[in-house]
């Protein structure tokens, strides 16, 4: 992969701002790393191991589309690359041990036998895996832990912050952990924070057939990983200042924003609101210093790029006659509704159901009006339809475990520009 | 340690003698058991002759007068059909596995050139066996809980188990207070990360006395 780095832009509602008034606005940075070469061989190579839940509530259609997900990750690896199989149930079995992916016949033999059966050995499992990845570990390739669950972590190590941790601990030492979890019953405070500490991606399967979906995304963000280890630091000018950050990413012990894994080609939408000091007509003011910080895929030492932000200030009648720039509404819109959903999440965990139910209906009404001029574009169609569905799966408690999880799930998604 | 192919990067071998002579020695030292009695251990220049007309290794193209001129791309295919053929493929399967394939290619095959991700998948390795220990030697009511640590640091053990590569020492900070080390442990390198290692202990140990009560 040859040395390039992401495109950063910066936009406003308006391309210049109102003179003469102090106000809050709202910026989105998208940060666009560059395409990948169409070839194979600029793609890094994958050193995977599938943690498979073979327990008894994996029975019947979701041990099929599991087993069927997992060889398709045999289906797409090439030769290269490296791939092991953990089953577990309150047993842990290793179906075979890291090897380069030449005989795939034979690995998806060995997964097409796993069948039902047992309790969680989640924690177990997960220690198993990253003990495969780790005793060939590559150094400029991607090494990762991808557990497959339907259930809750009922044997063995089972505390949410223990696992946490650790698997936060895994990723220092250069193994990442991404989780599955799938259906109702599987404890979402755990899985999503082992992914996020864990350095990888979690994802949701509501219906069995999803599974194989959602193996599409996961490796094809692998696959296209273009940099990782990214950081950014935003510095006001004189007279600015950072109210929000709403993406709510993490601060690394260096005081920077923690991002997620940069993707070839897919952009990373952020959006920072300032509150910005009058400024007389005419003035041209540099209002925001940007340092992304990341280490590109096929590199071992980090690099920096720099950005600023400068805008013009004009009288208000000038400013709205200018172009509108629609994606700055809906992006601010789509993380504040991330916020929303934790708040309906923590006021269905209080029992709060009205409460919830107001949010989400509220949240919807924002968002029609905030895209409305884009209502017909398919994120903003999703986005409705999402808000529409937990709306009405609020009115039935049966469904309060599957409507928790969209929440969680959904806002985490919009959070990390996914 | 590095794998003994890697010596021979860049490394030219004037006929089949020379380049036979090269993967012998290899192989010796990679020390390959066969059990089959009707496949060589130790290629001889016949078996590569085979193994070229056979499509298995690459034919050399370059010339030294009327010897064939092979390179570190031929030997580390010479050495992946050695280690297929001792994993009972067939011909056919490791004419798949091998033809074709980059330098890049066959060394990942061979497990070649990880030398720095073997140290950091060492240290994965073993802070993995660390947790596979503590979740053992704490199950069930009658344990105590396992000590609680800040992220990232791996558990420490009050004696090291045998069976583990990295050994810990026990440094007292004050009477009552001791830091674990471990044998490869390297601290921060910058003012920042010693200042946030120190704010950590400080939350760790805070958090203890406000647990104790």
């Amino acid at each position: 992969m040859t040395q390039q780095h992401p495109k950063i832009e910066f936009f406003t509602t308006y391309p210049k701002l109102e003179a003469d008034r102090e106000q809050i606005v709202d910026v989105l940075i998208r940060i666009t790393p560059p395409e990948l070469a169409p070839s194979e061989k600029s793609r890094p190579d994958l050193n995977i191991s599938l943690v498979l839940d073979r327990s008894g509530s994996m029975e019947g259609e979701k041990m099929v589309r599991a087993r069927n997900a997992a060889m398709y990750c045999v289906d797409q690896m090439l030769v290269t690359d490296r791939l092991s199989v953990v089953a577990f149930d309150d047993h842990i079995d290793v179906l075979f041990p890291s090897e380069p992916v030449g005989n795939k016949a034979g690995m998806k033999d060995l997964i097409r036998r796993v069948t039902a059966r047992g309790s969680t050995a989640l924690h177990e499992a997960w220690v198993r895996g990253g003990l495969t990845v780790s005793e060939h570990l590559l150094d400029q390739g991607i090494n990762r832990v991808i557990l497959i669950t339907d259930g809750l972590a009922n044997v063995g190590v089972t505390s949410t912050d223990e696992i946490v941790s650790q698997a936060m601990g895994l990723f220092q030492r250069g193994v990442s952990t991404s989780t599955v979890g799938i259906g109702a019953n599987f404890n979402e405070d755990l899985l999503m924070p082992m992914a996020h500490s864990g350095g990888g991606n979690a994802w949701h399967v509501v219906e069995p057939h999803d599974i194989e979906e959602i193996f599409k995304f996961e490796l094809q963000g692998l696959i296209s990983r273009f940099g990782h280890t990214v950081s950014l630091a935003l510095v006001p000018a004189d007279g600015v200042r950072i109210v929000d950050l709403l993406n709510d990413f993490e601060l690394t012990e260096t005081g920077r924003f923690r991002l997620p894994d940069l993707q070839s080609g897919g952009p990373l939408d952020i959006v920072v609101q300032l509150k910005v000091g009058a400024q007389a007509v005419g003035t041209t003011m540099r209002l925001l210093d940007l340092r992304l910080g990341f280490t590109p895929q096929d590199l071992k030492n980090a690099e920096v790029v720099r950005e600023h932000q400068i805008v013009e200030f004009a009288p208000n009648y000038e400013v709205e006659r200018l172009s509108k720039n629609n994606e700055v509404a809906k992006a601010t819109q789509f993380l504040m509704n991330a916020r929303a959903r934790n708040e309906a999440m923590k006021r269905m965990d209080l029992g709060e159901y009205g409460a919830a139910k107001d949010l989400i209906a509220g949240t919807l009404r924002e968002t029609i009006a905030a895209c409305a001029p884009m209502m017909s574009t398919p994120s903003v169609m999703q986005e409705a339809a999402a808000l529409e569905d937990a709306l009405e799966s609020l009115k039935d408690r049966a469904k309060d475990k599957l409507n928790r999880k969209k929440l969680a799930y959904a806002a985490y998604r919009h959070r990390s520009g996914k | 340690m590095a794998h003994p192919a890697e010596r021979h990067r860049g490394r030219k071998y004037v006929g089949l003698p020379e380049f036979a002579q090269a993967g012998e020695q290899i192989l010796a030292e990679m020390d390959f058991e066969q059990e089959r009695g009707t496949v060589t251990n130790l290629p001889d220049e016949r078996t590569i002759r085979y193994y070229i007309a056979e499509g298995l290794i690459q034919a050399p193209g370059e010339k030294q007068g009327t010897a064939s001129v092979f390179g570190y791309q031929h030997l580390l295919q010479l050495i992946a059909i050695k280690k297929l053929q001792a994993e009972h493929l067939p011909i056919r399967k490791i004419r798949e596995l091998v033809n074709g394939k980059t330098e890049r290619e066959l060394e990942s095959l061979l497990g070649i050139g990880a030398s720095s991700a073997k140290r950091g998948g060492s240290e994965a390795k073993q802070y993995l066996e660390s947790l596979l220990t503590q979740s053992k030697r704490f199950d069930g009511p009658s344990s105590p809980p396992p000590p609680m640590f800040a992220a990232g640091a791996a558990p420490s053990q009050a004696q090291a188990d045998d069976t583990m590569a990295a050994s810990w020492q026990r440094v007292e900070i004050e009477p009552g207070l001791e830091l674990h080390i471990r044998s490869d442990y390297t601290g921060p390198t910058t003012t920042a990360k010693t200042r946030s290692l120190a704010d950590r202990i400080r939350t760790t140990i805070n958090k203890f006395w406000k647990e104790k009560g």
